[in-house]
C-alpha cells in the first residue's frame, strides 16, 4: 500500500475570492435578507401556517442563533398582513352575575371607540339624570304621590277625630302613637274628676274609647299598606323618569351599533341596570368608602369605583394591526400567556373586577400568530400546562394562579372564555423537541409540524451572495460601517470554518454577526469609513486571544516539559495523540502523549482510562475495536498470547470520544513490532476492525493546536498531522499554518487506512498479507506476526510448564 | 344680609320646638332670622299636661302604627320620653346656636300647649311657630298652637312649614295702603335677597283707591324696583280661598302680611290657614323702623 501524498495548500484552506462577489461594499446591496439554506424549514413553517386545522402548530427546531426567529418573522411579515384583522375583545360587567364578567367581541377597531362611547354616556348621565329628577315635573310628581299617602292618613284620622270630638273625646299623640282621652272644654279630664263621675258615665266613656281604638287599630293595620304603595309608586316615578332620560343616550348608541347584536345585548342590560341604579347618578353624600380610597369628597366622578360597573375593559384593540397579528412573547409566564386578574389593596382586603382583568399574549395573538421560546416556556410554571389547555379547549379561560392554588382567598373572578384561533409557533433547540415528542403525548397532537433548521448550508455562489446580504441587513439594521467585499469574503471563509466544513457555510448567524459587529469596532479603531479584512480577520484574532488563557497555560507547560510531549525524536510505543478542548464557545486542540505496552497475556487490551473510570464509553468502544483489529489480522492461526495496555499520560481528567483510536492503534503495533514512531508527527482519526480510518470532529483546532506547539519549539519541515483523509472537506486552516505548508515546514498526511499511517509514522512499509495470510518480513506487519508468534510459542512452552509442575505436585 | 336688614327691630326671637319635623322646620328659620338679625333666641319646650293626664287615667291605651295590640301607658314612661323630646329639642337648639353664634336660651314648661308657647314667648318680638305640630288631625289645616297665637296678643308670628327658607327667592305681600300692610312690605323688601322677586298684590276696596295704594307703595317700594311685580286685584275682595287662589297663582314663597290690614283679620287668618305658604304675620310697625 502506497502512503497517501501530503496535502497541497490549497487543500487546507477553502479561499473565497473577493473578485466572485459582485458589489464592492455592502452599501451596494439592498439590505434585503433572503431566507439561505433553510428551504425544508421554510417549507415547513409554509406548510404549518397555511394549514388551518387544529393541532397544525409549528416547532421550529435548530441551534440557537440559527435565524429561527428571524426566518419566521420575516416569513410572517410578508404573509400575515393579507390575512384578515381579527376582532376586539373586550370585557365588560355581567349585570346579572357580577363575577362572571362578559366577554364582548367587536369588529377590529370598535372596542375603543366602544370604551369611549360607554365612558361619554356615563359622564353625561351626571347631568341628564340629576336634571330629570330635579325637574319641577319630577318634583310635583313625587309630591303628588307623598300628598296623597299624607292625606289617605290624615283623612282616616281626621275623620275618626271628628268622631271621638263628637263624643268629647279627643285623639291625642303620644310620643310613640296615638291615643284617646276624655276632653272638657279642650282639655283632658283630670283623673280624679274621671274617678267622681257615674259608674254608667265612665263605662260608656270607656265603651266608646274601645270602639274608637278598635277603628284606630283598622286604620294603623292600613298604613303599612298605604307606604308600600305609596313607596312603588315613587319606584315606578323613579323608574318612568330614568328611563326616559336615559333612552335617548342609548338608542344613539345602539344606533351606532345596531350590527353587532352582543353590544345591542349589552346595552339593553346596562340601561336596565342604570335604570334600577339611577341614584348613583346624583348628587349625594360621599360613600365613606370612597373617602378610605382616596377619592376627593363631594361630587361623585367617573372615578368613583361605583361607575366601574360601566366601564369596557378593552382586551384586544386591533385598530392599528395591519392583518393577522404576530406576538412574540419574551416572557411567556402563565399569566403572561393567558392573561391574569389583578387586584387591588382597599382597607387591608384585595379586590378585584372586571376592569383589573389583563390580557395576555394570546389574546393578542388571537387570529394570527404567537412566536414563544419553547426553554423558557418550560422554565415558567404552568405555563406549558395553559398553553395547550387554551389549544385543545380553542378558548383562553382567565385563572388566577393565586385562585388555582388556593395562595389568595378573596373573592375572584371566572371571566367568560374567549374563542381561540391561533397558530402557536415554538422556538427550540431539537433536544427539546425530541424530550417533548417522546415524554408529552399532548405535544405531538398540538404541535404537528417541525420546522428543522440546518446547522449549515452549502458554500454555494448563491448562499454566498445570500451571506452577504445578511451582512448588509446587519449593518443597515444596526447602523455600522459597510464592509467591502474583501472583508465580506473573510466572514464568507469564517462561515466555513465555524460550520467545519469547507463546503459549507453556518447558518449560526449569532456568531457572524457577534463577528460583523467586532469588525466593526476595529475598523473604527483604525479610522476607516470601511470595514476591511483585516478588520475581520483582527476581530477573528482578538476573540481567540480572549478566550486562550487555557491553551497558553497548557502550551507553557508543554514547552517546559512539565507535560511531556517530544516533538522531535522516534519512540517505540508511544505517540502523540490530539485531543480539543471546549472552553465555552471557543474550542482548541492540544497533542497528548499515549503509550502502549505489550506482554504476555490472554488477548485483551486494557485501556487504562476505563479502568480508571477516566475514560467515557466511546473511548472504551475505540479501544475494544483494537482487539477486534489485531485479532482479525493476526490471530487467524493462533491465539492473540498478549496484553497490551494503552494510557493517555498526564491526563488528569476524563477522556471521551474515539478518534485517538488510530493513534492507540499505532502505539500499539509500535511496542508489538519494536519500530519507533516519529514523534514530530501527530495523529488523529478512529479507527474500525479493519483498519480503515474513519473521520473524526474538530481536526481544524487538533492540526493548529499541535501545529502551534511545534512552531514553538521550532519547525523544522518534518513536522505534521496525519488525519483521516474523510476530513479532508472540513479543512479550513489559520493562514498562519496554510503558510507553514506552503513553505514546507509542515505537512497534513491523509490517511485511509491504518497501514497508510503506520508506514509514515514509523517509516516501515506496513506490509501485505500473502495467499497464506501471511506477512513480508521487515514490515511492521510481519514484525507485529512474528512477535506475537514468538509470544504465543513462550505461553504454551509457560502453560506446559505449570501444568506438568502441577501432576508433580498434586493437591492434597 | 339682605339690605336694611341691620335696621330691622327683631330683637328676640321665641320658637315652639315639639320635635315635629314643622317645628324642626321653624327651629332653622327661627336660628337664620337671629342670625340676620343678631336677635336672641329662646326655645320653648311644652310638656303636655294632656298627655300627662291621659297617662294616668285607668282605660288609656297606647296605639302604635307597627304594633298590633294596644299597650297601657306608663306615666312615668312617658316623662321620661318627654324628657328625652325636651332634650332632643335643646340640643337642636344648642346645634343652631354653636353654628350660627347666638345668644340663646331653652325653657320647658309644663301646661296646655298654646298657653304655655304664650305666655313664654312674652317678652320675644317674633313667635316662630309650626304650621302645625303633633296633633293628628291638624294636618291640613294651622295647629291649635298657632290658632292660639293668631287669636292672642303675639307681636309678630312667623308660621314655618317644612321645605321653605324664611328668606327667599321670592316673597308675596297683601299691601292695602294701611300702616300695618305698609310694614309688612318693609320686612318683605328686608328679607328679600338680591335679585329674588317681589310680588305685591294690591287689594282696593274701591277702583279709585288703586291710584292712592299705588302712590302709597311707591314711597316703600321704588317703581323701577327689579324683581317687583304689582298684581291688581279687583276692588273689595275678601274672600280667603279667591284669595289663596291668587297666592298660588302667583307661585310665591314666603307670603308676608298683617291681620291689622284694612281686611278681617278672621279673612286674614283664614287666609293663613288655606295657602300652602310659610306665613310671617305682621302685626304693627312696632319692629320696624
Amino acid at each position: 500500500m502506497q502512503p497517501p501524498s501530503k496535502l497541497p495548500p490549497e487543500k487546507l484552506y477553502r479561499t473565497c475570492d473577493p473578485e466572485s462577489l459582485a458589489f464592492d461594499t455592502t452599501a451596494d446591496l439592498d439590505g434585503q435578507v433572503k431566507p439561505a439554506g433553510q428551504e425544508r424549514a421554510i417549507e415547513a413553517i409554509a406548510f404549518g401556517m397555511g394549514i388551518k386545522h387544529d393541532g397544525f402548530n409549528l416547532f421550529a427546531l435548530g441551534p440557537n442563533g440559527t435565524g429561527k426567529q428571524s426566518a419566521i418573522t420575516s416569513f410572517l411579515e410578508r404573509t400575515a398582513p393579507a390575512l384578515p384583522i381579527p376582532s376586539d375583545w373586550c370585557y365588560v360587567n355581567n349585570f346579572e352575575k357580577p363575577r362572571h364578567p362578559e366577554a364582548l367581541q367587536l369588529p377590529a377597531g370598535k372596542a375603543v371607540q366602544f370604551a369611549r362611547d360607554m365612558e361619554h354616556l356615563v359622564e353625561a348621565l351626571f347631568t341628564v339624570l340629576p336634571a330629570a329628577f330635579s325637574s319641577e315635573e319630577y318634583q310635583a310628581q313625587e309630591k303628588n304621590i307623598r300628598e296623597k299617602f299624607q292625606e289617605l292618613q290624615s283623612d282616616a284620622i281626621g275623620s275618626l277625630e271628628e268622631e271621638a270630638a263628637k263624643k268629647n273625646i279627643a285623639l291625642i299623640r303620644t310620643p310613640a302613637g296615638f291615643a284617646f282621652a276624655p276632653v272638657k272644654k279642650g282639655e283632658v279630664i283630670k283623673p280624679e274628676e274621671f274617678m267622681q263621675l257615674a259608674r254608667e258615665e265612665k263605662d260608656a266613656i270607656e265603651k266608646d274609647i274601645e270602639e274608637l281604638k278598635k277603628a284606630l287599630q283598622s286604620i294603623m293595620g292600613q298604613i303599612p299598606k298605604w307606604q308600600r304603595e305609596t313607596q312603588e309608586r315613587i319606584k315606578e316615578l323613579n323608574r318612568n323618569i330614568a328611563s326616559f332620560a336615559l333612552k335617548p343616550l342609548v338608542s344613539e348608541l345602539a344606533g351606532t351599533y345596531k350590527t353587532i347584536t352582543e353590544a345591542i345585548g349589552y346595552l339593553k342590560a346596562l340601561e336596565n341596570d342604570i335604570v334600577e341604579n339611577f341614584d348613583q347618578f346624583l348628587d349625594k353624600e360621599p360613600d365613606p368608602r370612597e373617602l378610605y380610597l382616596g377619592l376627593p369628597p363631594g361630587r361623585l366622578s367617573m372615578k368613583s369605583p361605583s361607575f366601574n360597573r360601566y366601564r369596557v375593559n378593552v382586551i384586544v384593540d386591533n385598530s392599528r394591526t395591519i392583518g393577522a397579528p404576530v406576538i412574540y412573547e419574551d416572557k411567556p409566564a402563565c399569566q403572561n400567556l393567558v392573561g391574569d386578574i389583578e387586584h387591588l389593596s382597599q382597607m387591608g382586603t384585595l379586590v378585584t373586577d372586571f376592569t383589573l382583568i389583563k390580557p395576555g399574549a394570546l389574546h393578542r395573538a388571537n387570529g394570527g400568530y404567537l412566536l414563544v421560546d419553547a426553554r423558557r416556556l418550560l422554565l415558567e410554571p404552568l405555563a406549558y400546562e395553559a398553553l395547550k389547555k387554551a389549544l385543545r379547549t380553542k378558548q383562553i379561560r382567565i385563572e388566577s394562579l393565586g385562585q388555582l392554588y388556593s395562595l389568595i382567598s378573596t373573592v375572584s373572578l371566572e371571566p367568560e372564555p374567549i374563542p381561540l384561533d391561533v397558530k402557536v409557533i415554538l422556538l427550540g433547540d431539537r433536544s427539546l423537541y425530541y424530550l417533548l415528542n417522546d415524554y408529552d403525548p399532548d405535544f405531538s397532537e398540538l404541535f404537528k409540524v417541525a420546522a428543522d433548521f440546518e446547522d449549515d448550508m452549502p458554500s454555494s455562489e448563491e448562499n454566498r451572495t445570500a451571506y452577504a446580504g445578511i451582512i448588509s441587513a446587519m449593518v443597515r439594521n444596526d447602523r455600522l460601517r459597510h464592509f467591502d467585499r474583501g472583508a465580506v469574503a473573510r466572514i464568507i471563509e469564517q462561515g466555513s470554518r465555524l460550520a467545519r466544513d469547507a463546503a459549507k457555510l453556518t447558518t449560526h448567524l449569532q456568531s457572524i454577526y457577534d463577528l460583523v459587529h467586532e469588525a466593526d469596532y476595529h475598523a473604527a479603531a483604525a479610522q476607516r469609513p470601511v470595514v476591511l479584512a483585516v478588520d475581520v480577520q483582527q476581530a477573528i484574532d482578538a476573540k481567540k486571544s480572549r478566550s486562550s488563557r487555557v491553551q497558553e497555560k497548557i502550551r507553557e507547560a508543554t514547552l517546559k516539559n512539565i507535560i511531556l510531549i517530544d516533538t522531535d525524536s522516534e519512540k517505540t510505543g508511544q505517540i502523540n495523540g490530539l485531543a480539543v478542548y471546549a472552553m465555552g464557545e471557543e474550542s482548541f486542540g492540544q497533542p497528548g502523549k499515549i503509550t502502549a505496552s505489550v506482554r504476555l497475556g490472554k488477548g485483551e487490551v486494557i485501556d487504562i482510562e476505563r479502568e480508571v473510570e477516566m475514560g467515557g464509553p466511546i473511548h472504551s468502544k475505540g479501544v475494544m475495536i483494537l482487539s477486534g483489529f489485531l485479532g482479525s489480522r493476526f490471530a487467524q492461526e493462533q491465539p492473540l498470547s498478549l496484553s497490551a495496555s494503552l494510557v493517555f499520560e498526564q491526563s488528569y481528567s476524563g477522556v471521551e470520544g474515539d478518534s485517538a483510536s488510530s493513534a492507540e492503534l499505532y502505539a500499539l503495533l509500535s511496542a508489538l513490532s519494536g519500530a519507533p514512531v516519529k514523534q514530530y508527527l501527530a495523529v488523529t482519526g478512529s479507527v474500525n476492525q479493519y483498519g480503515e480510518i474513519q473521520a473524526i470532529g474538530g481536526v481544524n483546532e487538533k492540526i493548529e493546536g499541535f501545529f502551534d506547539l511545534c512552531r514553538a519549539r521550532g519547525l523544522s519541515g518534518k513536522h505534521g498531522v496525519l488525519i483521516p483523509a474523510s476530513n479532508i472537506d472540513n479543512l479550513m486552516l489559520r493562514t498562519d499554518v496554510v503558510d507553514a505548508v506552503r513553505d514546507g515546514l509542515f505537512s497534513v498526511y491523509p490517511v485511509t487506512h491504518a497501514d497508510e499511517g503506520i508506514e509514515i509514522l514509523t517509516g516501515i512499509p506496513a506490509g501485505s498479507p500473502d495467499e497464506n495470510g501471511r506477512y513480508p518480513d521487515g514490515t511492521i506487519n510481519g514484525m507485529v506476526m512474528a512477535r506475537l508468534q514468538d509470544m504465543a510459542l513462550k505461553l504454551r512452552k509457560f502453560s506446559a510448564t505449570e501444568e506438568n509442575g502441577k501432576n508433580r505436585n498434586p493437591v492434597p | 344680609m339682605p339690605e336694611g336688614f341691620k335696621n330691622i327691630l327683631f330683637r328676640h326671637i321665641a320658637v315652639a320646638i315639639d320635635c315635629s319635623p314643622h317645628s324642626m322646620a321653624s327651629l332653622a328659620a327661627a336660628a337664620e332670622l337671629a342670625k340676620l338679625m343678631q336677635a336672641e333666641l329662646t326655645g320653648i319646650f311644652v310638656e303636655d299636661i294632656n298627655l300627662l293626664r291621659m297617662a294616668e287615667l285607668p282605660f288609656t291605651h297606647e296605639i302604635r302604627i307597627y304594633t298590633s295590640e294596644p299597650e297601657k301607658i306608663d306615666p312615668s314612661c312617658l316623662e321620661r320620653s318627654l324628657r328625652l323630646q325636651a332634650r332632643e329639642a335643646e340640643a337642636a337648639l344648642e346645634h343652631y346656636a354653636g353654628q350660627f353664634m347666638l345668644r340663646h336660651s331653652f325653657k320647658v314648661r309644663r301646661g296646655m300647649v298654646p298657653a304655655e308657647v304664650m305666655s313664654a314667648s312674652t317678652e320675644a318680638d317674633l313667635l316662630v311657630l309650626g304650621r302645625s305640630g303633633r296633633s293628628p288631625g291638624c294636618r291640613k289645616g294651622l295647629g291649635s298652637t298657632v290658632k292660639s297665637a293668631l287669636a292672642g296678643n303675639a307681636k309678630n308670628i312667623l308660621i314655618m312649614r317644612t321645605g321653605f327658607p324664611p328668606s327667599g327667592e321670592s316673597m308675596l305681600v297683601l299691601y292695602d295702603g294701611s300702616e300695618a300692610s305698609g310694614a309688612a312690605l318693609r320686612i318683605a323688601r328686608s328679607l328679600l335677597q338680591a335679585g329674588g322677586e317681589l310680588h305685591i298684590i294690591i287689594l282696593p276696596k274701591t277702583g279709585p283707591d288703586v291710584q292712592i295704594i299705588e302712590k302709597k307703595l311707591s314711597e316703600i317700594v321704588p317703581a323701577d324696583m327689579p324683581g317687583a311685580e304689582l298684581h291688581v286685584l279687583p276692588p273689595g275682595l275678601d274672600d280667603s280661598a279667591v284669595l289663596a287662589r291668587y297666592i298660588h297663582m302667583a307661585g310665591s314663597g314666603l307670603v308676608v302680611l298683617s291681620d291689622r290690614m284694612s281686611l278681617p283679620a278672621e279673612t286674614v287668618h283664614s287666609l293663613i290657614g288655606a295657602i300652602a305658604y310659610p306665613v310671617l304675620l305682621v302685626r304693627g310697625p312696632a319692629g320696624v323702623p
